[in-house]
């Protein structure tokens, strides 16, 4: 199969869009919409059918140590290899007008990271998927670094080496579960369905088990390893920000549900009341510091750990509902979560402030951008009818069969979710108008993102069943837990 | 040792660039000698490589570091070609012939079978680096740098040589095996130790890496990569050798002594990288971290540690290589320092990406991360280590690895900045530009696909 287009596309528009930007400033943006068009045609029609893997791909890479690029795809990576490329669009088209410096460069790292992202969803090695990993982290440094705003160093320090030393972990982790494997059965092998059903007992066993869940926590940024998120979330350009909450922040959820899960069902059922009440933390810590944000870009942010805190929540509940939901929640928050802030950027690009207490009864001035924003932030507070409501009732309701009291904890946790968002709204869009400005509202190319936004949020709201029938297969083979 | 065909033709050839500079003083003359002998010794080493024509009675693991130091030497003799052609005031024809025979001494010392050899190899190299290191007249820093060398050089060789002494009157043998084979008497054990000092010494481990940082900042840019790279893998390889041999393993106090050493080593190379302000006091002080992290490897005994070992050692000098040669490309040989602070690298990213792409590539590779070949060969120790189940020295090496990332990251970052570029240098050294074309090419090849060095690697070392 073509699985390795999925990869090659993206990077190759990249290098191309590097140096095009001699030729044209637009030009570089072309290159990578249509390297990312090219990309999603390969991709759409890999779903036929709806059982088990859709798509195979491996070629020996190592073999000194028994490491294969073997890719491969499911249901579930098919929907986030989807919604990577989707969202990679938007984030391309949302700075279009931004005339930044090296435009072809920027664009070059956002494809680079698009493919790495990519790589991470399809890889079916450990060790090949470890190297996504660490790629799809280089080109975003550079995006925040290079084109972030004022505090930029600080964040994109911050991002990698939190997300660089909790990557290690998963080195460790993953060449400790392939050498105990090896002195099990005598083949070393990294390859995903040879470790499967193979857990390694005791304290060893669940200590690398325990390195891949804090690696991948930390890129979930759940409580309390999430420090690197608000700032990076903050000061990365409006593009870099959609990918990062989009699809970045799935990779960890991803990590968990595809390979924490399944490689140790002992050790992470062993794990499961911590990681719970780590879930009820982070959605409690998160809604609590989102309320008392005054930057609209670091409210979001915070609103991601606390939509996080739902997905742990999900993946320790151990039963397929909750399964479900946590692969429901991920394409609706990456949705949403995107959509808000191409609006926040669109609000820096014309007010140039972040600042809540600047911003209020914008509805007069801007009546599209403050519809829309009110739209996805009541979009992301679950309100039922929209997409990630879905998600969290069906993780509520698969958890509340496991750990009735985390649930009913997590269920209060909607209650100032409500909070932050009414009250962002109602600082950003209602009120006195405390500024006298003259900005243009959303223009028919930002338009028309948010009506595609929109639609697929409602769509996933009232229609969830093609999703969550792509996605039960891959579910299903992850072994059903009583 | 035999004279093996490799070193006679590096001692031809030493013979020869006398006998042309005698005859006409000209850089560009020596240079071509050089870089013609440094090919002809590895045309040499590919004949009897396993497959090719003979063998020499030479370990597998010799012949790859013999071609390790050619293929290293000849880069460097390209790559100063360029850089001492910026300079009006040195000719430059004694650097090649300094650098042909430090690379001659380099190449016994990784070849020893005695210590008679070893002390040769490790004299001839050492004093010529002495040259190398103050060869340019105009900079004070140069002559510093390379009195302090000379100093601590000799130091060195003063516990080498007592060692050296303890031993043969303790077992009446200058052999490497039979000392090793000797019963470990008081005298044998102290005797071992100074010379353990000494390696200590030459590989600039904690604590015997004061030198460091001050030499490396003062050496021009093409020594420094000779200084960083070629002695440690002429002592890395008689390590390499040593271990193999019967009766090398090391007792359990031994073992705590390296293995402290080698904790230490990372720890304190990263931690004291974060201060500077130096791009080659970094690149120092990092090197110490990365003979910390090979220390691991080669604790890590068994197959897997020793290609591990070899593995790293080319990967290291690879992006040293690549590193130096961005601020050699960077730098002009006649003004009074390199273009070496971070400073100096401001925005180069937007006035020379290309070069800045190099530097961020070969960065990346020291920092352990994808898709540059360091990210394969930090794999490879910590499956040794993994493998060896020495978990509290990967531990520190994964602490200090994220220590790394700090000061790797920050001169990328500085590179990446908008503001403040400077002024694109006025040399355009295209010999340089060769070299650092072909070792990114091999960084990034071998990172993306590693299995061809790793199958030689082994071809070698089994």
């Amino acid at each position: 199969m073509s699985l390795w287009l999925l990869l090659v596309i993206p990077l190759v528009g990249g290098c191309l869009a590097w140096p095009a930007d001699r030729v044209h400033a637009h030009l570089p943006r072309v290159i990578s919409l249509v390297a990312l068009v090219a990309t999603l045609v390969v991709a759409l029609p890999m779903l036929h059918g709806t059982s088990g893997w859709l798509a195979d791909f491996s070629v020996p890479w190592i073999p000194a140590f028994g490491m294969s690029f073997h890719l491969g795809m499911d249901g579930m990576s098919w929907l986030l290899t989807v919604l990577t490329i989707v969202l990679g669009m938007f984030s391309i088209v949302v700075s279009w007008r931004e005339n930044s410096e090296k435009i072809g460069f920027f664009h070059a790292n956002l494809m680079w990271s698009i493919a790495g992202t990519i790589g991470v969803f399809l890889a079916l090695d450990l060790f090949l998927f470890f190297y996504f990993w660490e790629l799809m982290l280089v080109p975003m440094v550079f995006v925040i670094a290079i084109w972030g705003h004022e505090n930029r160093r600080v964040a994109a320090i911050k991002f990698f080496l939190f997300t660089q030393g909790s990557g290690l972990l998963i080195l460790i982790g993953i060449l400790g579960l392939a050498f105990l494997h090896q002195r099990a059965s005598g083949v070393l092998t990294f390859d995903y369905f040879a470790l499967l059903g193979h857990e390694p007992g005791g304290v060893a066993g669940f200590l690398i088990m325990l390195g891949l869940f804090v690696a991948f926590v930390v890129k979930l940024a759940a409580f309390p390893v999430h420090v690197w998120l608000p700032v990076t979330h903050t000061q990365a350009p409006t593009a870099g920000s959609v990918i990062l909450a989009s699809i970045l922040l799935k990779t960890g959820a991803y990590g968990l549900l595809r390979f924490v899960v399944p490689l140790f069902p002992l050790a992470s059922q062993a794990l499961a009341p911590v990681a719970l009440w780590l879930g009820v933390a982070s959605i409690f810590y998160g809604a609590v510091l989102a309320y008392g944000q005054n930057d609209f870009k670091r409210l979001i942010a915070y609103t991601s750990i606390s939509h996080m805190g739902f997905v742990l929540i999900g993946v320790f509940a151990f039963n397929a509902l909750a399964w479900q939901g946590v692969v429901f929640l991920l394409i609706a928050h990456g949705v949403s979560t995107g959509a808000l802030f191409i609006i926040v950027g669109g609000l820096q690009q014309r007010l140039h402030t972040r600042d809540l207490s600047r911003m209020g009864g914008m509805w007069g001035d801007l009546p599209k951008l403050s519809s829309f924003g009110a739209f996805f932030v009541l979009a992301a507070m679950g309100l039922p009818g929209l997409g990630n409501f879905v998600g969290e009732f069906l993780i509520l309701r698969g958890a509340f069969a496991v750990a009735p009291v985390v649930t009913i904890f997590a269920a209060v946790g909607l209650v100032p979710a409500a909070l932050y968002s009414l009250i962002a709204i109602q600082r950003a869009f209602h009120g006195p108008v405390r500024e006298a400005r003259a900005v243009v509202d959303f223009g028919w190319r930002e338009n028309a993102m948010m009506v595609l936004l929109a639609a697929a949020i409602v769509w996933l709201g009232v229609y969830p069943q093609p999703v969550l029938d792509v996605a039960a297969p891959s579910i299903a083979a992850m072994g059903v837990v009583p | 040792m035999s004279l093996a065909p490799p070193l006679l033709v590096l001692g031809v050839f030493v013979a020869l660039l006398l006998g042309a500079v005698a005859v006409r003083r000209s850089a560009g003359l020596a240079a071509a000698v050089t870089g013609v002998g440094f090919l002809a010794a590895l045309a040499a080493i590919f004949w009897a490589m396993p497959g090719g024509g003979g063998t020499f009675g030479v370990a597998g693991v010799t012949l790859g570091f013999w071609a390790v130091i050619c293929g290293v030497g000849l880069l460097l003799c390209v790559m100063a070609a360029g850089y001492w052609r910026g300079a009006e005031n040195l000719a430059g024809e004694e650097f090649f012939i300094l650098l042909l025979v430090a690379s001659l001494g380099a190449c016994v010392l990784a070849g020893a079978k005695d210590f008679l050899f070893l002390f040769l190899g490790l004299e001839t190299m050492t004093l010529a680096m002495i040259g190398m290191i103050a060869y340019p007249r105009g900079r004070p820093e140069a002559g510093e740098a390379g009195l302090k060398y000379l100093i601590l050089s000799a130091m060195s060789s003063a516990f080498l040589l007592f060692g050296v002494g303890l031993l043969e009157l303790a077992t009446g043998s200058l052999g490497l095996a039979d000392v090793l084979a000797a019963a470990k008497t008081p005298m044998v054990v102290a005797g071992l130790a100074m010379v353990g000092v000494a390696t200590g010494f030459k590989l600039s481990v904690v604590p015997f890496h004061i030198w460091v940082p001050d030499v490396y900042a003062g050496a021009p840019a093409p020594s420094g990569a000779f200084l960083a790279v070629v002695p440690k893998l002429a002592v890395l390889a008689v390590i390499l050798r040593a271990v193999g041999l019967p009766g090398a393993a090391l007792g359990p106090g031994a073992l705590h002594v390296v293995s402290v050493v080698a904790a230490l080593s990372m720890l304190v190379g990263n931690l004291l990288a974060l201060q500077q302000q130096n791009v080659k006091r970094i690149l120092g002080f990092s090197s110490i971290a990365h003979l910390g992290y090979l220390l691991v490897a080669i604790l890590a005994a068994g197959e897997v540690g020793r290609v591990a070992v070899v593995f790293y050692a080319v990967t290291y000098a690879l992006t040293m290589v690549a590193a130096f040669g961005v601020l050699a490309v960077l730098s002009d040989a006649g003004a009074a320092r390199d273009a070496e602070t971070i400073a100096d690298l401001r925005g180069l990213f937007w006035s020379r990406p290309g070069l800045a792409a190099v530097m961020t590539l070969a960065l990346l590779s020291l920092a352990g991360m994808p898709p540059a070949i360091g990210f394969i060969a930090k794999m490879y120790i910590f499956a040794a280590g993994v493998h060896q189940e020495l978990w509290w020295l990967v531990g520190t090496m994964i602490a200090s690895s994220v220590i790394g990332l700090f000061y790797y990251l920050s001169i990328i970052l500085a590179m990446a900045q908008r503001q403040g570029a400077a002024p694109a240098a006025s040399g355009m050294q295209v010999l340089g530009r060769v070299v650092l074309g072909v070792v990114s090419l091999a960084v990034l090849g071998l990172g993306v696909a590693p299995e061809p060095l790793i199958a030689l690697v082994k071809a070698m070392v089994g």
